[in-house]
């Protein structure tokens, strides 16, 4: 049924549209193989190209870093296994990797409402490899912000254990998977791309009760051990602290490591539970 | 072979109802279409007579709420997942964020193996504007994109939704340009519209679809035929008007006859035979003739009484 046989060597991600083979007015055979990267690759671009996210993701979490972590009067005491640099630094850091994957989550679900998702319907592309292309981006941008501000905290002084560095950054990329669940309840709710800066706008309420850019203590902090991003930093923080945390009054509170585990699990299953079930309900509206 | 002897699209007795705050919607009430591999059909209709629905059933993009629709003699998601069948939608959103270009090679990475990019950015007319993101395209720039899209599995089967709404008449015609050569290329060819010249200009065989069922069904000169003819209306004197009725159905040129007191309005293909021997020989006055627009035959085809004001 085609009949043009062009032998033009495939260019995908060629910039350069301008030299196209003189083919036939038909099409050719699909003899390209499908670059299983490409969808990734194109998505990172796609992200990083955003400008007004990378700011929040990566220069807001470095800037606040700078400012509360390596130019501060206390950057130096110690806090456990490293100093306090170290201890602001994985803080400032686990805010900017869930800013990357709530976005990416919350986004995920506003494009699949607002018409992408019928378009991939059109593809052989399945929902469990989408979702698993959508975690690797999440993942790669969370690493970002992780990267910078690590790499700030090498150059300003931060210190600690190499478990201590290791461990926090491992710590921090896998967990911030699960805010892009957060992100993705948001998105699957309210349909809008209105509704995904609020969830990102909510890291900033919910940063403060995770301890992340202030030290709490008394009643606030006794109901912030209940808030998502608690769990989270506090364990990114474990491998530095041993469960100390440092309060308002500077003095030191020990937690157990159990209380951060029990925190990530029970949040992570309220947010895939809850995503799960608005799944669902975005299907039979169809 | 029997593969081949399969057709390309066949539904059976296909209904569709959705759940809704006014209740159920029952947007097919129950479609027959067969088209065979290499036909150019179009499913003409005016808005919410189930066009959409039931192309949506045809690409696994919904259920049916009963009947079987095969596509190429399987099932449509195994259809789609193979590449057999490919799609242009009404509103397939697309990422504004992303280039052309880029938009191409994203969908082509979902394909295991793929008509080369360059070649359907060509075959779409987009190379000029290949690196031009979606959001700064015109609406007939995105739709010729969708298009892209849907000729990168190199599809035996096409289906097109309302593929040029909002294009203006150039885009439009450039469209249809573009799609000439794939249908002369022997795909098979399954569109919606509810503009009767691109069924006419386009397809060799229309299927009119009203209120969720197939009004007709035929070759696009039969059907236009039918849609073409104009209205004659004349008033008689009340105890002629039966006479003179009966008459009129006996020509060969008129299709329908419809008595309203002592006003008679006939459906033709030959207005001025009608209009002869309403005046000459049955005596009547007041006489008009309308030249059926298309879209006024088309309602009156369809005849259906609410949603054909499309």
């Amino acid at each position: 049924m085609t009949t043009t046989t062009s032998t033009s060597p495939d260019r995908v991600g060629d910039d350069d549209p301008t030299s196209t083979p003189d083919l036939g007015t038909t099409g050719g055979e699909p003899r390209t193989r499908g670059e299983r990267t490409a969808y990734v690759r194109l998505e990172l671009r796609r992200t990083l190209r955003d400008l007004v996210t990378m700011f929040f993701v990566v220069g807001l979490p470095a800037f606040m870093y700078v400012l509360f972590g390596a130019s501060a009067g206390y950057s130096q005491e110690s806090a456990g296994n490293g100093n306090v640099a170290l201890y602001v630094m994985i803080s400032m850091a686990a805010y900017g990797a869930v800013t990357a994957t709530v976005g990416i989550g919350g986004m995920a679900a506003v494009e699949r409402m607002q018409g992408w998702g019928r378009q991939l319907g059109l593809t052989p592309l399945g929902d469990g490899t989408y979702v698993a292309t959508k975690a690797v981006v999440a993942l790669v941008v969370a690493t970002l912000p992780i990267l910078v501000v690590y790499v700030l905290g090498v150059l300003t002084g931060a210190e600690g254990t190499a478990v201590a560095w290791l461990g926090s950054a491992a710590v921090l990329v896998v967990g911030a998977v699960m805010f892009a669940l957060y992100g993705l309840i948001f998105g699957l709710a309210f349909r809008s791309e209105a509704a995904v800066t609020a969830a990102s706008g909510s890291l900033v309420v919910l940063g403060f009760l995770g301890n992340i850019f202030f030290p709490l203590s008394g009643f606030l902090l006794d109901v912030a051990r209940f808030t998502p991003l608690y769990g989270y930093v506090s364990l990114a923080r474990y491998p530095l602290t041993e469960g100390y945390v440092i309060d308002t009054e500077g003095g030191l509170v020990r937690e157990a490591l159990w209380m951060s585990v029990a925190n990530v699990a029970v949040w992570t299953t309220i947010f895939a539970v809850l995503a799960t079930w608005l799944v669902r309900r975005s299907r039979g509206r169809q | 072979m029997t593969r081949a002897d399969t057709p390309a699209v066949e539904i059976t007795a296909l209904t569709k109802s959705f759940p809704s705050r006014a209740g159920t919607v029952q947007a097919v009430r129950g479609i027959d279409l067969t088209v065979a591999r290499g036909e150019v059909v179009a499913v003409l209709g005016p808005n919410g007579a189930g066009k959409t629905t039931t192309l949506d059933v045809v690409l696994g993009l919904t259920a049916p709420t009963s009947g079987e629709v095969r596509v190429l003699g399987r099932s449509p998601r195994e259809a789609v997942r193979t590449g057999r069948v490919s799609a242009v939608l009404q509103t397939g959103g697309l990422l504004r964020d992303l280039t052309v270009r880029e938009t191409v090679e994203l969908i082509a990475s979902t394909y295991a193996v793929h008509a080369p990019v360059e070649d359907v950015v060509r075959r779409a007319n987009l190379t000029g504007v290949s690196s031009r993101k979606v959001s700064k395209c015109s609406g007939g720039e995105q739709q010729r994109l969708r298009f892209a899209l849907a000729l990168l599995p190199d599809p035996e089967l096409l289906i097109l939704d309302e593929p040029t709404a909002g294009m203006d008449v150039s885009a439009r015609r450039a469209f249809w340009d573009a799609m000439h050569a794939e249908a002369a290329a022997g795909r098979t060819v399954l569109f919606a519209t509810h503009y009767l010249e691109e069924a006419d200009s386009f397809a060799s065989r229309i299927v009119l679809v009203a209120d969720g069922r197939v009004a007709a069904d035929g070759p696009t000169d039969v059907i236009r035929g039918q849609a073409l003819g104009r209205t004659v209306a004349a008033r008689l004197d009340l105890d002629a008007v039966d006479t003179a009725a009966t008459a009129l159905r006996s020509l060969v040129s008129v299709r329908e006859v419809r008595v309203d007191h002592d006003r008679l309005t006939v459906t033709t293909s030959d207005s001025d035979a009608v209009a002869r021997v309403l005046l000459t020989e049955l005596g009547a006055r007041d006489l008009e003739v309308t030249t059926g627009s298309l879209e006024a035959a088309f309602v009156a085809l369809t005849s259906a009484p609410e949603g054909a004001a499309a």
